[in-house]
């Protein structure tokens, strides 16, 4: 097989923009918030919009990885509220200095990915149902949140909060922090992992019959999403500088909704990590819109409810074209 | 030193002995053919070498290595390459990233989207134009062909390099000059020292391109034989064994009954205008290759997949909307994918029983006392004995699970029966046990459309055979003409490239 | 031996266990008088985790996360319906159940017809009907139940037996008579094995489906009322904390997620069963906290003995 044909010259890997729809419906709700509130075109709104959406755009990003994988974590949630009552409860007794929000930060995402890693042993190594399973584990781990707080409270110090709130120059750190989270899904998405991972998720035999390590892969991809929960976490703590149990339970449900929302099938193998960005950001415009449309405040949730409703419904059947 | 040694390779799954006592021996640079009747353990046992199957007995060494492989990943590793039957592509990657899938070209865990693409569109410039439109390195596997996914399936393999390559059934819907092409590959594959495995039923093929062909039967091998020294006849009689001089059916239906079922231009994707009539009293077989229409033509009757074309039932036409209105108009379907289309393995044998006959019935309220009475006698003939009604199917094995499936349809007292290779896996008995009650069945006026994938099968039962290619009536084989060569030349002969 | 991993008979030991180990803890924990109120609050999880049974029992990932809010969408029907009057009783329940009901086939349609997976659809359906619950009762507790349903539901009955549990005793033969004598019962259980085989045997796959999220509906809508009956006055979100548990009776009881076996008698088990686990702990004196973490690491536990899946290699 030495006399290769010369490479065509339209041989150049295809732009294929796996979000297309999902940026679409994301234009959509943008034009609809700019037109609902004018001010939202403005740095300064723009900049508390992405502030407010950070820490759902990351818990989606990793649960993009398990969903893709073929598999579900019903237990992101509670790894929020996990790490956010660990970290601020371990940040106050470790006396609150530079050194112990060091060492919080760090214990959160040791603490993410243990979590992670719990789910992708027990579904991926043991084989047990990821919906049921991760439901469980996530039953547990808001448990013990409960143990480490039982309710809302702790404070972490100044020096957190006000980094959390600054930012290098005009730019905020939380938009720092959420382009660095876009080009790091971006990079990772070049990588011979996520291409493996989109193959298990799309056919596990065939993966498996190719020589791919289908258990490690989607053990991986469950410690990303506690990874990413745990950086979740820690932004919620800089937002609300302290620390809430029940803050983060609301996240799995609605970080599922937007990576179906970006385009990802439930059942794996297809889509992506900047759909489920959108999808999340989509998911925080709803929520402006409903209440810049100065709807009667009781109307509210029933709207945002219909549209989210729709939105999925209109994503599953746009995806299966 | 042999590449590739197999010896006594034994596997069950489950009840089903699939292997026993299989060999195989490759040599570098060999092109070794692999032919034997469908279930006969070819796939299966390419699939133990590859990794992707455990044994349960035997001995394997490959390039100086003794053992079986744990994975595939490990099979890979030492350089086996397998084409799947099954395919082993991911729908929603593109051609090029299915043929670098596993070894991505890159640096520091980055796949170089370029380099793979590039060496996509190396690997399908082989096939040319003959691939045709559509089948390009960036395209979805998911929007492909059938035989643009087999050269997909191809270009995987060869980007691998390897010591040993297995293709399973790797032209079965490649077209002539897509075939030769592959045949060129082969060659050069050869010439380069790798052992080839090519399983194939087109005996034109086996012949045109391998050095050595060994045949399997039952799970067994036979014999291998070199190319130079033997003839098809030899094959053919190794494949079909002992069985080929018996044929024990040899006359009509007692008295010719009235046309039941009439079928005229039917098609769909599979079918291409598909026309026969079946009469009272009279068992059609349906024979040829694996997979060539015969289950498609008894699907699209039951209404079970799409279909254009007319089906006349006892006159009257049938619309085939559904199995639900087929089973109204005295339809029944048992196909030998019980597992798949069949049984409910966790629910009691009398519910497995009831499940048709209430769809029928319409009746609201399911009486298990008044069903038992009215199977009581079918069970009887049936030969069906188990512990109890209430017991799950499970429990059962799979000869007499498939006769739980018969009950269920004799129970709904059908006109025409439509048999999708019932007797696959089954043991010997319960195949007897299913063949007389055909047989009596037939007798008593009923209707049967059988399709069988062991000739042998359809010799001993079928008063007529329609023999398929390609979704088409290839032969209609009566009387003198239904042999035992004939089939096997109108299935394997006819039929290749 | 065999006969110890049958679910039933592994929940119905797990229920002695924890009487006995409450009656240790907490004299008086395996009594008359704490069974009775045991078995009052089983009934309302055990009438709930009806539907979910069936649904789930239909297979191709069934669950329904909606169950919460139709509870509560059931009870501010039926408040309002009956308004403290006692002649308006049945018409409460009707109109609960119709209600629900409906929304339940909205559910059944969205997952059959547009084919959305069941989580995501009875998901969103739970934000919608949450929603609808605060415009129509604008996030104030609504409606009162007749005085004589309360009364028929905590007042002793019989032999001290209050009603309620004669109700949930009645729902019980039927669903489980529903189960294996009705062809729509044998239909439920024939999809939730095996589809494909389903189909091929003449079953209704689309409209079974449809209606088993109807029915799941219902049963929301009807612990509504009971629960209406039970407390006289509901907030809207006083479901919430029935979705979750009503999956896992399901499951303890021996139904796995993956559907097409099982039945109603092991949720009836696994009901009793999550209440005693609940009371003991309370009777133990353990946090909530602990109380969930126990709940969970069971759950584990009982997926590590029938939730295994198949491996890729044969």
């Amino acid at each position: 097989m030495t006399e290769a044909a010369a490479p065509a010259p339209e041989s150049r890997p295809p732009l294929r923009i796996r979000w297309a729809l999902a940026f679409v419906v994301f234009a959509v709700f943008f034009a609809v918030n700019a037109w609902l509130q004018p001010s939202l075109l403005t740095a300064r709104v723009l900049t508390s919009n992405l502030t407010s959406f950070l820490p759902l755009v990351l818990v989606a990003i990793g649960q993009t990885y398990v969903v893709l994988a073929g598999d579900i974590d019903l237990s992101a949630g509670a790894i929020i509220a996990l790490v956010n009552v660990s970290v601020v409860t371990l940040i106050e007794q470790a006396g609150g200095s530079g050194g112990a929000i060091a060492l919080g930060l760090a214990a959160g995402i040791a603490l993410g990915i243990l979590c992670g890693l719990l789910n992708g042993l027990l579904v991926a190594v043991l084989r047990l149902q990821a919906i049921v399973t991760t439901f469980a584990t996530s039953i547990v781990f808001g448990g013990i949140a409960l143990w480490i707080l039982p309710q809302a409270g702790g404070s972490v110090p100044q020096a957190y909060w006000r980094g959390y709130a600054g930012g290098l120059g005009p730019v905020k750190l939380t938009v720092i922090l959420f382009l660095v989270a876009l080009g790091t899904a971006i990079l990772f998405s070049r990588m011979r992992w996520y291409r493996h991972l989109l193959a298990i998720g799309g056919n596990r035999l065939g993966a498996f019959q190719s020589g791919l390590a289908v258990t490690r892969q989607r053990v991986i991809s469950y410690v990303l999403c506690g990874l990413f929960a745990a950086l979740a976490a820690l932004c919620l703590v800089g937002e609300t500088a302290s620390a809430d149990p029940l803050l983060g339970p609301s996240f799995t449900l609605t970080s599922i909704s937007a990576v179906v929302l970006g385009g990802t099938a439930l059942a794996g193998g297809r889509g992506g990590v900047i759909g489920s960005i959108l999808g999340a950001l989509t998911l925080g415009l709803i929520n402006n819109i409903v209440f810049f449309a100065k709807l009667p405040y009781v109307t509210q949730d029933l709207v945002k409810g219909l549209i989210i409703l729709a939105a999925l419904a209109g994503g599953i059947l746009g995806a299966r074209r | 030193m042999s590449l590739l040694v197999a010896e006594n390779i034994r596997k069950a799954f489950g009840s089903t002995l699939a292997l026993d006592g299989a060999s195989l021996t490759v040599e570098p640079g060999e092109v070794h053919g692999l032919i034997g009747s469908n279930g006969c353990g070819k796939s299966t046992l390419c699939k133990i070498a590859a990794g992707s199957v455990g044994a349960d007995e035997g001995h394997l060494r490959f390039d100086g290595r003794e053992g079986f492989f744990g994975t595939p990943a490990a099979a890979a590793a030492a350089g086996i390459a397998v084409f799947y039957q099954e395919l082993s592509l991911i729908p929603d990657l593109d051609v090029a990233e299915n043929i670098a899938l596993g070894h991505e070209p890159g640096r520091r865990g980055m796949v170089d989207g370029g380099a793979i693409h590039r060496e996509g569109a190396r690997l399908l410039a082989r096939f040319g134009s003959s691939g045709g439109k559509g089948l390009t390195p960036g395209a979805l596997v998911r929007d492909l062909s059938a035989d643009q996914r087999q050269i997909a399936e191809i270009c995987k393999i060869l980007a691998r390099a390897p010591k040993l390559v297995i293709f399973d059934e790797a032209t079965s819907s490649l077209d002539g000059d897509q075939v030769q092409i592959f045949f060129e590959i082969v060659r050069e594959l050869r010439e380069a020292g790798t052992g080839i495995i090519f399983i194939s039923h087109r005996m034109d093929e086996l012949f045109a391109i391998c050095d050595r062909i060994t045949v399997m039967r039952d799970g067994r091998t036979e014999a291998t034989l070199p190319v130079a020294t033997t003839d098809r006849e030899a094959v053919l009689t190794l494949m079909v064994g002992s069985a080929l001089a018996t044929r024990h059916r040899d006359e009509a239906p007692p008295r010719p009954g009235a046309p039941v079922l009439e079928v005229a231009g039917l098609s769909n994707a599979v079918l291409r205008d598909v026309s026969f009539t079946l009469h009272e009293g009279e068992i059609l077989g349906l024979g040829g290759l694996h997979g060539q229409g015969q289950s498609a033509v008894l699907r699209a009757i039951f209404g079970a997949d799409p279909s254009s074309g007319s089906v006349r039932l006892g006159g009257m036409p049938h619309a085939r909307r559904s199995p639900a209105a087929a089973i109204r108009a005295g339809l029944g379907y048992v196909s030998g994918d019980r597992g798949i289309n069949g049984v409910f393995l966790d629910r009691p044998i009398l519910e497995n029983m009831a499940i048709a006959h209430l769809s029928k019935s319409r009746a609201a309220v399911f009486r298990p006392r008044a069903f038992v009475e009215r199977v009581a006698g079918i069970v009887a003939r049936l030969n069906l004995r188990f512990a109890g009604y209430d017991f799950p199917l499970r429990t059962l094995s799979g000869g007499n699970q498939q006769k739980v499936v018969i009950a269920r349809w004799l129970a709904t007292g059908p006109r025409v029966l439509l048999l999708d290779d019932p007797t696959k896996g089954i043991d010997v008995e319960a195949k007897a046990d299913l063949y007389a009650i055909i047989d009596e069945l037939a007798a008593e006026g009923v209707a049967i459309l059988l399709h069988s994938s062991e000739d042998e099968e359809l010799l001993s039962t079928a008063h007529r055979v329609l023999v398929f290619g390609s979704g088409r009536i290839r032969a209609d084989l009566a009387g003198e003409a239904l042999t035992p060569t004939a089939l096997y030349r109108a299935a394997y002969e006819v039929s290749a490239a | 031996m065999r006969l110890l991993r049958h679910p039933l008979v592994l929940a119905g030991l797990a229920i002695l266990a924890l009487l006995a180990i409450g009656e240790a803890v907490a004299p008086g924990f395996a009594g008359a008088g704490q069974l009775r109120s045991q078995f009052v609050i089983a009934a309302m999880l055990g009438v709930i985790a009806a539907g979910q049974n069936l649904v789930i029992l239909a297979g191709r990932e069934g669950i329904d996360l909606s169950v919460g809010a139709m509870l509560g969408l059931g009870a501010l029907v039926a408040g309002n319906v009956m308004d403290g009057d006692n002649a308006m009783i049945l018409a409460g329940l009707g109109a609960a159940v119709a209600v629900t009901g409906a929304f339940g086939l909205l559910n059944g349609l969205g997952i059959t017809i547009l084919r959305i997976p069941p989580l995501v659809m009875t998901l969103g359906m739970a934000g919608v009907i949450q929603g609808l619950l605060i415009i129509l009762t604008s996030g104030r507790p609504s409606g009162r139940a007749a005085p004589a349903l309360t009364r028929f539901i905590i007042d002793p009955l019989v032999a001290g037996i209050p009603g309620l549990v004669f109700v949930w005793a009645g729902l019980a033969v039927l669903l489980i008579w529903f189960l294996r004598r009705s062809r729509a019962g044998l239909n439920i259980y024939a999809i939730g094995t095996n589809q494909e085989a389903a189909r091929l045997s003449g079953v209704p796959v689309t409209a079974t489906r449809v209606l088993v999220f109807a029915l799941s509906g219902a049963f929301s809508g009807i612990t509504g009322f009971l629960i209406l009956g039970y407390t006289q006055s509901v907030f809207i979100g006083v479901g919430n904390a029935y979705v979750l548990p009503s999956i896992i009776a399901v499951v303890i009881g021996g139904t796995p997620l993956s559907g097409g076996t099982g039945g109603y008698t092991g949720t009836i088990a696994g009901a009793i069963l999550l209440t005693l686990l609940q009371s003991l702990l309370n009777a133990m004196a353990i946090e909530p906290f602990g109380r969930q973490i126990i709940f969970g690491l069971v759950l584990i536990g009982l997926m590590l003995i029938y939730g295994r899946q198949d491996r890729l290699r044969v």
